[in-house]
């Protein structure tokens, strides 16, 4: 009974952090977009709240930089369990048009932290974005809160 | 005791560390550590055709992605000596201003988030959907939206589109002063915005604030005065404010709104006939181009053998603006918070100021232009 109580709490409060890893920042536009009224991320019981040690939800954009290459590792650690990241972008997933030649991108970001969830695009729109974290969110944060007990 | 703020931070939406030097309560001066979006994205540019440069050119900056592809298109268009056809022209100043609203409007609305009004932190936010409509409705595209191309725009528009954009401004227009006077006449948003984070004429001269914040501070600059398309086609006059603090920043961008939105009337009115496109011969040249950017100047200077990019340096508003908020603004506050907000005021953009870093050993600081070049093409 207690697991059962405690997947309702964790399905229906779920914390996000948002963690831009160096990309043009357009994905991070989009996620703000989706705290205005025409989306209404509150309205699904998700917050925004970018303190890791707060945090259920890892929102992570952009390829990875020099300087993210051990902080992001150490964000993660840092975010309590059951925990889920999902990668917004193109960035996260193969460094778009950074990973050439000449750029210093070190992406995936599945290469430092695990991905639960991900989302293509450049940028994807912000129903796309609250569409993944709603369908891998809160599942997931259960599923995993009930391996740990 | 140094205060770290960031990199992962609530009112930031992208990563930076802000250092605090504090005594109790009261900010005595920051300092400001670059370098977590670092990508090399000049690097990458080089050796490419313009066509993939243009393409990377709008990665550099998401908010103001538009700005960057319209100076890059124009840099080239002045290598070859040619301007795009005038509807383009037209076309490029409706999204470019359609651009400055969504911008203007997401900036207050961080800074509405820093000093904890939410209200109009969703205000601002609601007004911003429309015009993001607009943006998509004209391009295809919300943010990113791949619409120039040297020669021209992409696309042509036709009637329905300009008469939804028509629309959208409408409403906004008839609903946006309502806004802007409660930022105006709030109390409390006064009590926190007024002589907070004071910039002086002198110090924004000192630290080359441009845009917004240095039109705050009474230097009455705007390059849009000086650009063909506006200069022949357009009346507007340029925003600038005495006032040089926290609030000064913010009406000014609320007042550059209602002008922006004068100016996309003027473009639906006088859109002239004609092509969109046209195709131009890139020789090889050096050439250098700078607008508007929401944030103040942007400059493109590029090098060319006629089909690729051999040179290409960008130098983007926000560098200079975060510099002026880190010596200047910063400097004795009276709370952390006020700090805070002050920072949020100048609408850093990280995205855009992380390009290049010149280490010189012997001390010099020189301008970033490639010394050869330079000598070559300075009868231009």
């Amino acid at each position: 009974m207690l697991d059962g109580l405690k997947d309702i709490i964790r399905k229906s409060s779920i914390h996000v952090c948002l963690v831009s890893t160096g990309g043009c920042n357009g994905c991070d536009i989009e996620v703000v977009a989706l705290l205005s009224p025409r989306y209404d991320l509150e309205q699904y019981g998700i917050y925004v709240t970018n303190n890791p040690r707060e945090a259920d939800v890892v929102l992570v954009t952009g390829a990875v930089t020099e300087q993210w290459r051990d902080k992001l590792e150490r964000i993660f650690a840092k975010v309590p369990d059951p925990k889920i990241v999902v990668a917004i972008g193109n960035c996260p997933l193969s460094g778009d048009v950074f990973n050439q030649e000449g750029g210093s991108v070190y992406a995936p970001v599945s290469d430092y932290i695990p991905v639960d969830a991900e989302v293509s695009g450049c940028p994807p729109r912000p129903t796309e974005i609250l569409a993944a974290i709603l369908s891998a969110g809160p599942d997931a944060i259960a599923a995993k809160g009930r391996q740990k007990v | 005791m140094i205060l770290p703020i960031g990199p992962v931070h609530p009112n930031l939406k992208e990563p930076l560390r802000l250092k605090l030097k504090t005594q109790g309560e009261r900010v005595l001066s920051a300092e400001i550590d670059y370098g977590y979006v670092h990508r090399g994205i000049e690097r990458v540019m080089k050796g490419k055709t313009w066509q993939k440069g243009i393409y990377l050119s709008e990665r550099v900056c998401g908010i103001c992605s538009y700005i960057h592809t319209q100076t890059f298109a124009e840099t080239f268009e002045k290598i070859a000596g040619e301007r795009a056809p005038l509807r383009a022209q037209f076309l490029r100043v409706l999204t470019n201003e359609l651009d400055r609203i969504q911008s203007h409007l997401l900036a207050n609305s961080t800074y509405f988030k820093c000093i904890e009004h939410e209200t109009l932190f969703m205000y601002m936010l609601y007004l911003r959907e429309p015009v993001m409509d607009a943006i998509e409705l004209l391009t295809g595209n919300r943010v990113n939206m791949g619409w120039n191309v040297v020669g021209g725009v992409k696309m042509d528009v036709n009637q329905s589109h300009l008469d939804s954009i028509q629309e959208i401004i409408t409403k906004l227009e008839s609903e946006f002063d309502r806004y802007v006077e409660m930022f105006d006449h709030g109390p409390m948003v006064g009590l926190r915005s007024h002589d907070v984070g004071k910039l002086t004429q002198e110090e924004a001269i000192k630290a080359r604030a441009v845009g917004p914040i240095g039109r705050a501070s009474g230097l009455k600059h705007d390059l849009r005065e000086k650009h063909h398309t506006y200069q022949d086609n357009f009346d507007f006059k340029v925003i600038w404010r005495k006032d040089q603090d926290n609030y000064a920043r913010n009406m000014n961008r609320f007042d550059e709104i209602t002008e922006s939105m004068k100016l996309i009337k003027q473009v639906i009115l006088n859109l002239p006939e004609g092509d969109v496109r046209k195709k131009i011969n890139i020789p090889a040249g050096y050439g250098e181009w700078r607008n508007e950017a929401p944030r103040g100047e942007v400059t493109y200077s590029i090098e060319t053998n006629g089909n690729l990019i051999k040179n290409i340096s960008i130098r983007t508003p926000s560098i200079m603006n975060i510099d002026a908020c880190a010596k200047y603004m910063l400097k004795d506050v009276a709370t952390v918070a006020d700090a805070i907000s002050t920072y949020a005021s100048v609408d850093p953009c990280i995205a855009c100021t992380e390009r290049v870093v010149i280490v010189d050993e012997s001390g010099k600081s020189g301008e970033y232009v490639y010394p050869e070049y330079k000598l070559e093409y300075k009868s231009e």
